[in-house]
């Protein structure tokens, strides 16, 4: 992790942006995964149990 | 008797196109109803703010100088970032999150219309930026002014007047903004896509239990983010634990519109002309509409995408993706005025407002996203 944090770092101001651009989008998209699995498991289990 | 005039005498050109300025704020706000609530007062702060002596900001008393009562109120409520997260608390009670549960996976468009913040950081930097004050230029494609002034202010607090000048017209400019990049991106038959709807009601722990969880997720992925998600998520709760009504009422309107009237003057403030009147201003308006264009093509180039995967009969009409941003509920009703004049008779409201309503926590995400990594890519 370091690494790829390092290659961006030292390589520019725009690398550095293209860093935070691909980290921020990943993060986004996994922590809203993570909303999903927490709206759509309940509904998913409750539709089984019925 | 130079004292006598010296409120003429101090008088610069730079003042003047700070007047029309404000004054042209005001007029959008008054005539053509661009958020008004804010407009207005940002408008009238920014005349306060330069007029003679700017005594606003600053008096020279007894002690020598003091702070004015807008500085007063900027050290308070913006400085502390007091106001933006008290106007969060006032959006999370507003949030009604019961169209996302019942079409969980629009929360997705919420996170890909967040491209916009991203590619304008990139754009940022090109144009001679530092990471800071590109990434507070960025968060101007979040839609979302709170965040706007809570990532500048603590990233680039000398550009917190052009940022939220640019983030709350652009805002109230989705209308015109939204549809013909909408169209550039998307075939006729893509618009005219029916979405079906299921009518069902969400339990009422769920409901109780998301703020808390959203909170809890976000504060250990990215813990800078709390007080943003946090104070939000608060709201929510107040609104949907169905026991605060009378607080729940409160935040939506006593606190909203208090909040919001100091925060716009306060704004307005920060408006000086020495600060204001710069290159910087112009490149930070040009950059904001970058922006909300790559918002908006983020968000339908991967409802396009996700249609690539889907089968026929269950596609999602693109135009949806576009309402990720969080400028709720304007983009959502856009998107379904868009669908009913392809198709008569074409209800995509409530998908739309299902991903505009996750494009609201998207964007809080996407700033906390950005508050945590930027230090992490900087050289210090």
């Amino acid at each position: 992790m370091q690494n790829f944090i390092d290659t961006f770092k030292y390589s520019g101001i725009s690398m550095q942006a293209l860093g935070v651009t691909i980290g921020g989008l990943v993060g986004v998209f996994a922590t809203l995964g993570v909303f999903f699995l927490l709206i759509w498991l309940p509904g998913k289990l409750g539709k089984r149990k019925d | 008797m130079n004292d006598l005039f010296i409120g003429f005498t101090s008088l610069t050109w730079q003042m003047g196109v700070m007047y029309i300025i404000g004054g042209v704020l005001i007029w959008l706000a008054i005539t053509k109803e661009y958020e008004p609530m804010l407009l207005l007062p940002i408008g009238f702060g920014a005349i306060l703010v330069n007029l003679p002596l700017s005594t606003v900001w600053a008096v020279t008393g007894a002690h020598g100088a003091e702070p004015g009562f807008l500085q007063v109120l900027f050290e308070m409520g913006i400085k502390t970032e007091l106001f933006p997260l008290l106007i969060f608390v006032a959006v999370g009670a507003m949030i009604d999150f019961g169209p996302l549960f019942k079409n969980p996976y629009m929360i997705f468009f919420g996170a890909a219309a967040q491209f916009g913040i991203f590619a304008t950081m990139i754009a940022a930097t090109f144009l001679g930026f530092d990471l800071k004050e590109a990434a507070s230029i960025g968060i101007i494609g979040a839609a979302d002014g709170p965040t706007s002034i809570f990532v500048s202010s603590l990233f680039a607090p000398r550009l917190l007047g052009p940022i939220s000048v640019a983030a709350y017209s652009y805002m109230s400019l989705v209308p015109l903004i939204q549809p013909p990049v909408i169209r550039a991106l998307t075939t006729k038959a893509e618009r005219r896509t029916r979405m079906v709807y299921h009518e069902s009601n969400s339990p009422k722990w769920l409901k109780v239990l998301f703020p808390i969880a959203v909170t809890m997720i976000s504060g250990i992925v990215a813990p800078i983010s709390v007080p943003l998600i946090g104070s939000l998520m608060f709201g929510n709760l107040i609104r949907e634990s169905g026991v605060l009504e009378r607080l729940s009422k409160t935040a939506q309107n006593e606190l909203a519109y208090l909040v919001t009237l100091l925060l716009g003057i306060t704004i307005g403030s920060s408006m000086k002309a020495e600060a204001f009147l710069t290159l910087d201003t112009l490149m930070i308006m040009g950059l904001g509409l970058v922006a909300f264009v790559f918002d908006t093509a983020g968000g339908v180039m991967f409802a396009k995408l996700v249609n690539l995967f889907l089968p026929k009969g269950k596609k999602i009409n693109p135009m949806i993706g576009a309402c990720g941003i969080s400028a709720f509920p304007m983009s959502g009703r856009i998107v379904q005025k868009m669908a009913a004049e392809e198709e008569k008779g074409n209800i995509i409201l409530m998908h739309a407002i299902g991903s505009n309503v996750s494009g609201q926590l998207g964007s809080v995400i996407a700033g906390g996203m950005v508050l945590a990594l930027v230090p992490l890519f900087m050289i210090l």
